[in-house]
């Protein structure tokens, strides 16, 4: 007689488990206010929105840096937060690049995207910025594959804007994530360089089992990269979206149609 | 004009004479004294050339006093502009630091020579001391300045990894904050000259210390001499660190505005 396999906790399809959360900086008005959200493992999930909608908030939920005034977050059963130490291990995996990237402008590309291996070094490898020969060796393929190569030893602030992003996303896939979090990286790049970057995000998908969960300011871009799509609004998750190829196949909550969608974000997405 | 501009130049005239009365500065007694100077013009003629050898030498002892004084100095200032910056230690670490730091820096450089003087006697080793004294008190004030106006973005970055604070500081903060330093390095290496080539004065070694004794026993000349030696180290000194902020430092912000262009 065969049992069935337990099932375990760290391969079940919900990687990220947002429960009737509130945030607020200053304990007055609500950031995010009571948003729920559920993100499968191997997504790209996009969130869209105008300025000052919670969009950046809710990824800083994710990666630690803010803790919710109420509400439940979990990433692979764990809550986020950067004080405690099994998520600190999390993180090590959670790529995270915030909307002005940030990469150390006096240092090179190779030194830049090696910070994401960090964590795997011993306090004498770090103290001494001795990294172990297979590190860099990883360093210099990740940086021939974002479309770096013979950069590696440029300063990083002589790039230009697209090559700034793909070292940011260098830098996170150094972490080998399993989450990559993009907070608006293409939003200032010309149409033909932000579908470069986020075919290079794309690509990474499909390697390994990334999640990706990317804040974005065209929809259009968003319609065409996304499984699913999230738009947020004053705090709110107004709509939520499946995506398959050109079509919309499920639609969660609200009651906007997809022109209506469209409309919203048309005047920011020819640029 | 308005009548209340007019009220407040009256004052801080009337502020003016009376100060001057009260320390008896009269410039007609400066315009008086001005001749004197001639006296010294005419005495650095009469000079031996054999003093000139000597001024070198004393200056070159200067300025070693100086590199020794600027060098330990940064040495002791950046560990403690590490912890005495706000974004990266708690209350209880960057209090007590900066306290420390600004009771440093309360005495002028000449005070502490004297205090030095008293400790380990008269001599070069007491300048040296007493400017290391006066560079750990500004270098560590400017560059912990430094480190909390740096980018808070690769800070974020940085630790949502989960790196650890040494590693923060190795990967992040130190670069960041490090294309400031030179200039830093610069500005107190050219100040501390000046400072060094006083502090004879008071007996803690240094060109100083030879000009002193000079006017001490008037002869003008000699001091002449050697505050000439001053004067032209100084220069060099002076255009010597102009090139190299060119070289560096403005290229690099130069570097930045290109880039800021392209984004």
């Amino acid at each position: 007689m065969t049992r069935a396999p337990l099932p375990s906790l760290i391969s079940t399809l919900k990687i990220i488990q947002i429960n009737d959360i509130s945030a607020s900086y200053d304990s007055k008005s609500l950031v995010l206010d009571h948003v729920n959200l559920s993100i499968d493992r191997g997504t790209n999930y996009a969130i869209v929105g105008p300025s000052g909608s919670g969009k950046s908030t809710l990824l800083k939920l994710m990666n630690g840096m803010m803790i919710p005034s109420s509400g439940t977050i979990k990433i692979d059963y764990v809550a986020p937060n950067m004080k405690d130490k099994k998520f600190k291990k999390m993180m090590h995996t959670i790529g995270y690049i915030p909307q002005n990237l940030g990469l150390v402008k006096n240092i090179t590309v190779l030194e830049n995207v090696l910070i994401g291996s960090l964590p795997r070094l011993n306090k004498i490898q770090s103290f001494f910025k001795r990294f172990p020969e297979d590190e860099i060796t990883e360093a210099k393929k990740i940086i021939k594959q974002v479309g770096l190569s013979g950069k590696e030893e440029r300063k990083s602030y002589m790039l230009s804007g697209g090559e700034k992003r793909r070292v940011a996303i260098a830098r996170a896939f150094m972490q080998k994530p399993t989450i990559l979090l993009a907070d608006e990286i293409v939003s200032e790049l010309d149409r033909a360089t932000a579908k470069e970057i986020m075919n290079l995000i794309a690509d990474a998908q499909k390697r390994i089992n990334l999640t990706a969960i990317m804040i974005h300011h065209d929809m259009k871009l968003a319609l065409e990269y996304a499984n699913r799509v999230a738009v947020i609004k004053g705090g709110h998750k107004i709509l939520e979206i499946g995506v398959e190829g050109d079509t919309i196949v499920d639609f969660q909550t609200g009651d906007m149609t997809t022109e209506e969608i469209m409309s919203m974000y048309s005047d920011d997405s020819e640029k | 004009m308005t009548p209340k501009n007019n009220i407040i130049i009256g004052v801080v005239v009337a502020l003016l004479v009376a100060a001057s009365y009260n320390v008896e500065a009269n410039p007609i007694e400066f315009a008086e004294g001005l001749p004197n100077l001639g006296i010294v013009l005419e005495e650095l003629l009469l000079v031996e050339p054999k003093h000139v050898p000597v001024a070198l030498w004393a200056m070159f002892e200067t300025v070693q006093m100086a590199f020794i004084g600027t060098a330990v100095g940064i040495a002791i200032a950046l560990p403690l502009s590490l912890l005495a910056a706000r974004n990266l230690n708690s209350k209880y670490v960057y209090a007590p630091i900066r306290a420390l730091l600004a009771a440093i820096r309360t005495f002028p450089s000449i005070l502490w020579a004297i205090l030095f003087v008293i400790m380990v006697g008269l001599g070069p080793f007491a300048g040296v001391l007493a400017i290391i004294m006066y560079t750990v008190g500004f270098v560590a004030k400017l560059q912990y300045e430094v480190i909390e106006t740096i980018d808070a973005d690769p800070m974020d970055a940085a630790s949502s990894i989960g790196v650890s604070k040494w590693q923060l500081i190795r990967y992040v903060v130190i670069p960041e904050s490090a294309s400031h330093l030179l200039g830093q390095v610069l500005y107190m290496f050219d100040y501390n000259l000046r400072q060094t080539s006083i502090l004879g004065l008071v007996g803690a070694g240094g060109i100083g210390f030879y000009i002193i004794n000079y006017i001490k026993f008037f002869e003008y000349g000699k001091a002449a001499i050697f505050m000439i030696v001053v004067l032209i180290t100084v220069l060099i000194v002076d255009w010597t660190s102009v090139k190299i902020r060119d070289k560096y430092i403005v290229k690099s912000q130069h570097g930045m505005e290109v880039t800021a262009k392209l984004n």
